[in-house]
């Protein structure tokens, strides 16, 4: 490894690679923050461009893209709670109660430092762990995969402490929309009623948009104000999140990346997945998990830092097995392919000098991030000042034809305003949203895996129950999702307790006063 | 006097234009649908003839993507476009074959004027490098003394892979378990990560983890030149050939001579030595078949499928 870094970080420093790495931010994040658009796109539109330049240059500029676009969606999920991309959909929570109080300087802020050192703790582990962690990806085939979805789907009983049940249900209608289209293990078409085109399903990407971003401006049409929220910018704002980050988030931000960096190593499961486990894990664990979705800094520390760590943790089997993690780092790895270069265990020696550059000029795209991300976000901020009007016109504009370009589908334009409708119903009926999403993600996932391990079951006599406890890592999958089921009973169960002892006290200093 | 003039005037103003309208073919950019996803290996293929395009015809070449359904989705587009001349599209076999037969796909491949053919990607029987198995005639020892016991990966169902497994397993003696993933990148982790023991995988896509496996036989009529070492499976015993081949298409009802002019170009960019070089590079091994060829060896193997789908009992 040492005799690479040498020549990769000079390498960095050639003018060319530094422009792309500007632009490449610069046009990633407005990609991002416009609603509607999302990375893959801004990525996928890039890649021709790729191939006029040599190999290295080009992968500096899609990574670029990639951290630019995953940040830049926060910047319209605080500003007008419309997600820039499906990955910013946890920033929502807690980044547009910020900015409805007067604080979306801070909001901005905070996902910005927060995305920045996610990013960092990714790169860090595709540099110093990419080989041990990819063979340890490798151990998850078909009952591990199944088992951390459906864990991955538990992470809602969290979500919706007061009302689980209506947060479970939300998740099994999410399951059940992503049932049509093709049987992902007999490849017949279920539920298209004659329509062909719906053998596609309901595609992941036009349906958060609808439930999100499309819903958000019915809300905020229905809402009747001229402006979206106010806003008193307050100085110094920068460096007081700079500290209250460093002094009360480091575990929130440390937890959020790593389970960030872990989920993007998994394939298919991209940064949509990641920021919510991330933030239902950091309302788990916190001290006041009530405050989760009234406006703090921890919220959107959770989600941001989150889904910038899936990007380090995408391009981890993408380098090393030619698995991509994620959408984005698909559409990276046939720009790849298209210039001969072949991913596996030993990119990082005969492919060393791009493989290295690379990673380095990711730990660089993160610092970038800070200066350009800082000065995009005070021009950001300056929408709060347009009317709602024309913010509203210019958000389903974007949705209409952000979902059509991904697939030229018109199926995928209907998708975005029927779900829509129902995002807008969503709250006065208790559906929850962002189960629902979850569901529509992970219901796919689910159901081809159980059909592998349905597969694997005849070779092992015919039971899948034998299936599921073959392996270890299954096992304990299973138990932590148990656990995470039980967990919400338990510790109400512990802070009533310590309610009634307060009050026990509190009694008996009455008693003595 | 006047208004007959200003009316023949007209008349031949009109005339002019509609001439000017029947100019050349092509006159505007002629579209590509590809019926997968940006970046995969269809779409890496389809760009690097993008590329050569350019030196044969003044109009570009622009590319739409309609990924979905295995494919099917991006077929049925090009099968139903308009057939002027303006519009063509990638497709690959077996799968328009199999999808109208098996999946209700409202396209047939009679729906297609065929280009030419542009890829020829033989199946291969790939193991682990510390697997136990030495050579093909093993596998299959192993499999019949443990029925069901033997794990093999396809990409499925209704693929090149599951109709050379069906095929094997008709002719000879093969109990296997088989188990299907969506796509060659989840077929080499499993393969990897040792959920399955042995896997039928196309040649592009083994060769991205060679060094992690050994490739004990190749489903093709002879040896291939990346790999020259492998014997054929005819050479080992086993009466199969499974390729997956790619080519281009317009709908049906193309003018004839919009269709040779096609053909011309595709065929000028395949003998390009340029482009037969970016084609090594990228590791697609590309065999051209010219449009009437492609076109006659499909309507032959639909007939070679249906037999085995029926034996299998997958069709009725």
């Amino acid at each position: 490894m040492m005799e690479f870094i040498g020549p990769a970080l000079l390498h960095l420093i050639e003018p060319l690679n530094i422009f792309l790495m500007v632009v490449g931010l610069t046009g990633g994040i407005i990609v991002g923050a416009l609603p509607g658009l999302t990375a893959t796109m801004g990525v996928a539109l890039m890649v021709p461009a790729t191939f006029a330049m040599n190999p290295t240059s080009g992968l500096i500029m899609l990574g670029a893209i990639y951290v630019g676009a995953i940040y830049g969606g926060s910047n319209s999920a605080c500003l007008i709670c419309t997600p820039g991309t499906p990955s910013s959909v946890a920033t929502t929570f807690d980044g547009w109660p910020m900015c409805q109080s007067g604080r979306a300087d801070f909001a901005l802020y905070t996902s910005l430092i927060a995305s920045a050192l996610g990013g960092f703790i990714g790169t860090f582990g595709l540099l110093f762990l990419a080989a041990p962690l990819a063979r340890f990806a490798l151990s998850f085939g078909g009952p591990e995969n199944f088992w951390l979805c459906i864990f991955g789907l538990s992470t809602i009983a969290v979500m919706s402490t007061d009302n689980m049940v209506k947060g479970v249900l939300s998740g099994i209608l999410g399951i059940l929309i992503s049932t049509i289209g093709l049987d992902p293990n007999a490849g017949v078409p279920r539920f298209i009623f004659g329509y062909y085109p719906l053998v596609q399903g309901i595609e992941v990407i036009p349906a958060m948009i609808g439930l999100f971003s499309f819903s958000q401006v019915l809300v905020l049409i229905g809402s009747n104000r001229t402006y979206i929220a106010e806003f008193k910018p307050t100085k110094g704002a920068f460096t007081q999140v700079f500290k209250e980050m460093m002094t009360k988030c480091k575990v929130v931000l440390l937890r959020s990346s790593i389970i960030g960096g872990i989920v993007g190593m998994l394939p298919g499961a991209g940064g949509e997945i990641a920021s919510i486990i991330a933030y239902n894990e950091s309302k788990r664990w916190s001290k006041h998990p009530e405050k989760y979705g009234t406006g703090i800094i921890q919220g959107v520390v959770s989600s941001e830092s989150a889904n910038n760590a899936v990007i380090g943790g995408a391009l981890i089997p993408m380098l090393t097995l030619g698995i991509p993690g994620s959408a984005v780092a698909a559409v990276i790895l046939g720009a790849l392919l298209a210039k001969g270069i072949q991913p596996g265990f030993n990119v990082f020696s005969t492919t060393g000098d791009l493989a290295y550059t690379f990673i380095f000029s990711q730990f660089a795209v993160n610092l970038l991030m800070l200066p350009v991300g800082y000065l995009l976000a005070k021009i950001m901020a300056k929408l709060l000042s347009l009317r709602l009007t024309f913010v509203a016109i210019a958000i389903v504009m974007l949705s209409v034809i952000g979902s059509y370009a991904i697939n030229n589908s018109m199926l995928d334009v209907w998708v975005v305003l029927i779900f829509g409708v129902v995002g807008y119903f969503a709250s006065r009926v208790s559906l929850n949203t962002g189960a629902m999403a979850l569901g529509i993600i992970l219901g796919p996932m689910i159901e081809e895996n159980l059909g592998k391990c349905v597969n694997l079951s005849s070779a092992m006599g015919g039971s899948v129950f034998d299936v599921f406890v073959a392996s270890k890592i299954s096992v304990l999958l299973i138990i932590m999702t148990v656990l995470s089921f039980i967990s919400p009973f338990i510790l109400s169960r512990v802070k009533k307790k310590d309610a009634t002892c307060a009050c026990e006290t509190a009694q008996k200093e009455d008693h003595h006063a | 006097m006047k208004r007959i003039t200003q009316m023949l005037l007209a008349f031949f103003l009109v005339l002019n234009i509609s001439g000017v309208a029947r100019a050349e073919y092509p006159d505007s950019p002629i579209t590509m649908i590809i019926a997968f996803t940006a970046g995969g290996s269809s779409d890496v293929q389809a760009r690097i003839m993008q590329k050569y395009w350019g030196k044969y015809c003044k109009q570009p070449l622009v590319f739409v993507y309609k990924p979905g359904a295995g494919g099917a989705l991006g077929f049925t587009a090009i099968a139903m476009s308009k057939p002027d001349g303006y519009t063509i599209g990638g497709v690959n076999t077996p799968h328009i074959i199999l999808q109208p037969l098996l999946q209700r796909a409202p396209f047939s491949i009679d729906k297609f004027d065929y280009i030419c053919q542009v890829v020829n990607d033989p199946q291969v029987v790939a193991v682990r490098k510390d697997s136990k198995f030495k050579s093909v005639k093993e596998i299959f020892a192993y499999a019949k003394a443990n029925p069901k016991k033997l794990r093999l990966g396809l990409v499925g169902p209704n693929s090149g892979h599951h109709l050379m497994y069906l095929e094997l397993a008709d002719k000879y003696d093969f109990p296997v378990t088989p188990v299907f993933y969506k796509g060659a990148a989840d077929q080499n982790a499993a393969l990897l990560g040792g959920e399955i023991d042995v896997m039928f995988g196309n040649l592009n896509d083994v060769m991205r983890s060679l060094s992690e496996m050994h490739v004990l036989g190749i489903a093709s009529e002879k040896h291939d030149p990346t790999l020259p070492k492998v014997q054929t499976m005819h050479e080992l015993g086993f009466n199969v050939v499974s390729y997956i081949r790619r080519g281009f298409v317009a709908p049906k009802g193309v003018d004839k001579n919009k269709l040779a002019y096609l053909r011309g170009i595709f065929q000028k960019i395949a003998n390009d030595p340029a482009y037969i070089a970016d084609m090594k590079k990228a590791g697609q091994p590309g065999e051209y078949l010219d449009g009437e060829a492609f076109n006659k060896w499909i309507h032959a193997e639909e007939q070679n499928d249906k037999a085995i789908l029926k034996k299998a009992k997958l069709l009725k």
